[in-house]
């Protein structure tokens, strides 16, 4: 209970210092949606100073899919669905409308959050809905309204409630690397683990509870497992040569891993209820960088067989492999996108490196970025947005692309090089 | 020893004076081309014997003049019945998990000529750290190739 108290106060402190990771847009889509959120109404005789619907904006305008109307551009604040005049949003050219009061619940703490979604080309109110936070984390509870009007307009479940996991290296006073978790807006950046060793290869759990993830704190690289809010950490069991590039199976039952313990790396599974590894692929040549399709039943993966490293797919049951690559002659780090028709890579072309993505059906491959040092694809849980490392100048930094390329935009931080980063799977549910 | 690992012995040593053809990753268009030689004089090592072989961007095979001072590295291992740990690096381009493989192949294919020359495999212990620990940071060419090596430290 005191640890609990004490994980909020830092949640809470933390949440004040100035935050790493802004999502800071470099290229919008032309036609994004104009929405506008009215000041959320406050019933309390001390409303909190923090602006919901200022988080809400920004949540929806955060990958550029959405502009929002500033308060100030309003000709109305109307409070209810009847002090609604839809000729002057419309003038305005606002799609969509929310409306909202907060008040307080039960106890003290509570807040309740009411609101309205209207869609103003058709005049008509697409959702009420009611929202309960804590007062200590009106963030949170903004997030929430934010992916709740997202999912009724887009169809598809908002994100603003994810996190991320990254490496972050200090070269100064001395080396250290730290893996840290950060919300996606940037706040409650902390590090959950530090070394002197590098550390790799973060990697969440399907729950969201759990990070994977390689360090080498004992001279060699070792798989653990650490639960991001209680710190409790363990060991995966130490095999001779490289423990690396783990990755969760859907069920939370297997990590797929590598280890070079034959004398050449391979792919195995390993049992977290029995602890013990499989071996699942057999080749001398280097076979790595698993990740488990949405469905469980296959596992995508990186191997130089053919000579070069290209994508190949194996049937977990059957262990058939098929090489899904052939364009150009390094094609790496594979992920599947949460709808497992395609996959997100590392393309070489002309030297340079680039993500890229190919439907896994067609083998239409895509590349979508133009930087050149671009490496470790991460894809948010509703498949719209990919967040990669990528070198600025000397400097290891993140940047980010929609899936459909439109949209563009680069996570600055002022705390030395960070890379391979990991989105969290969806960790709110956001249907009603 | 496995027959196994018997024929990765051979493969090593058939690959150091071959060119490695057969198991050798492609190569990109490359600016400059530097080929695997040892430079004593540089070194990310602090013991006084010791040292560090460098190779081409995405290869594993030993030059001739590695090959050389690998087998002067193991007289002096051999006279001083010291232990050497190997660690294999690569400069940051590729991924970094294949890298990890590819570092580990760098220090491998030491330890194998090391083993061929007399060195006990007992004596020897490898690690990678793939593209984890640079010496130098530029993204360049003279980074790079300084970052592509197997540091041989005597323990």
């Amino acid at each position: 209970m005191i640890l609990r108290i004490l994980t909020s106060l830092f949640i809470i402190y933390s949440s004040f210092l100035s935050s790493d990771l802004r999502i800071e847009i470099t290229k919008g889509i032309e036609d994004p949606i104009r929405i506008a959120i009215v000041p959320i109404a406050w019933n309390l005789e001390n409303p909190p100073r923090e602006y919901l619907h200022q988080i809400i904006s920004s949540d929806l305008e955060s990958f550029g899919e959405f502009v929002s109307l500033s308060p100030k551009e309003m000709l109305s604040l109307p409070n209810s669905e009847q002090e609604i005049f839809y000729r002057d949003w419309k003038l305005l050219d606002v799609d969509y409308l929310v409306l909202g009061t907060a008040s307080r619940g039960e106890s003290l703490q509570e807040i309740v959050v009411n609101f309205s979604l209207f869609n103003v080309t058709r005049e008509r109110l697409m959702k009420r809905s009611i929202s309960v936070g804590s007062a200590s984390y009106l963030n949170a509870l903004a997030h929430i309204i934010s992916d709740r009007i997202y999912n009724e307009i887009n169809g598809l479940p908002g994100i603003s409630s994810t996190k991320i996991s990254y490496i972050n290296q200090n070269r100064e006073p001395e080396q250290k690397y730290f893996l840290r978790v950060t919300d996606i807006d940037g706040r409650n950046d902390s590090s959950i683990f530090s070394s002197s060793e590098p550390l790799m290869s973060p990697s969440w759990s399907s729950d969201g509870k759990r990070l994977a993830y390689v360090s080498f704190e004992e001279g060699t690289s070792r798989i653990f497992i650490q639960e991001i809010y209680t710190g409790k950490r363990k060991g995966l069991k130490l095999e001779r040569g490289i423990n690396s590039s783990p990755n969760w199976s859907p069920s939370d039952k297997y990590l797929a891993a590598v280890l070079s313990k034959e004398g050449n790396p391979d792919i195995f599974r390993y049992d977290l209820e029995n602890d013990k590894w499989k071996q699942l692929t057999d080749h001398f040549g280097i076979d790595t960088e698993p990740d488990w399709s949405p469905d469980g039943r296959k596992i995508i993966f990186t191997s130089n067989r053919s000579g070069s490293p290209q994508i190949y797919e194996m049937n977990v049951t059957n262990k058939k492999i098929r090489r899904k690559t052939f364009e150009g002659t390094y094609n790496a780090r594979a992920r599947y996108t949460p709808d497992g028709k395609s996959f997100v890579f590392v393309h070489r072309r002309d030297g340079l490196f680039h993500i890229a993505v190919q439907n896994l059906r067609t083998g239409k491959l895509q590349i979508l970025t133009d930087t050149t040092l671009d490496e470790s694809p991460t894809i948010s849980p509703n498949g719209k947005v990919i967040i990669y490392a990528t070198k600025d100048k000397e400097k290891d930094i993140l940047a980010g692309i929609s899936i459909d390329g439109k949209t563009r935009f680069i996570l600055p931080t002022n705390s030395g090089g960070v890379r391979e980063p990991s989105w969290s799977p969806l960790l709110v549910s956001t249907g009603n | 020893m496995s027959l196994f690992d018997q024929f990765l012995v051979l493969a090593a040593i058939i690959c150091s004076f071959s060119g490695c053809a057969a198991i050798s990753m492609d190569r990109a268009v490359e600016v400059e081309t530097v080929s695997a030689v040892a430079e004593p004089g540089y070194s990310d090592s602090d013991s006084p014997v010791g040292g560090t072989i460098y190779f081409d961007y995405d290869k594993y095979n030993l030059s001739s003049s590695a090959i050389s001072e690998i087998r002067e590295l193991a007289k002096s291992i051999k006279s001083s019945s010291s232990k050497v740990r190997i660690e294999g690096h690569c400069d940051e381009r590729g991924t970094r998990e294949y890298n990890l493989a590819l570092g580990e192949r760098r220090a491998n294919v030491v330890s194998e000529l090391l083993q061929v020359n007399g060195v006990p495999s007992s004596s020897i212990t490898t690690v990678s750290y793939g593209e984890e620990r640079p010496v130098a940071y530029s993204s360049d060419e003279s980074s790079w190739s300084k970052n592509r090596r197997a540091v041989v430290k005597v323990l």
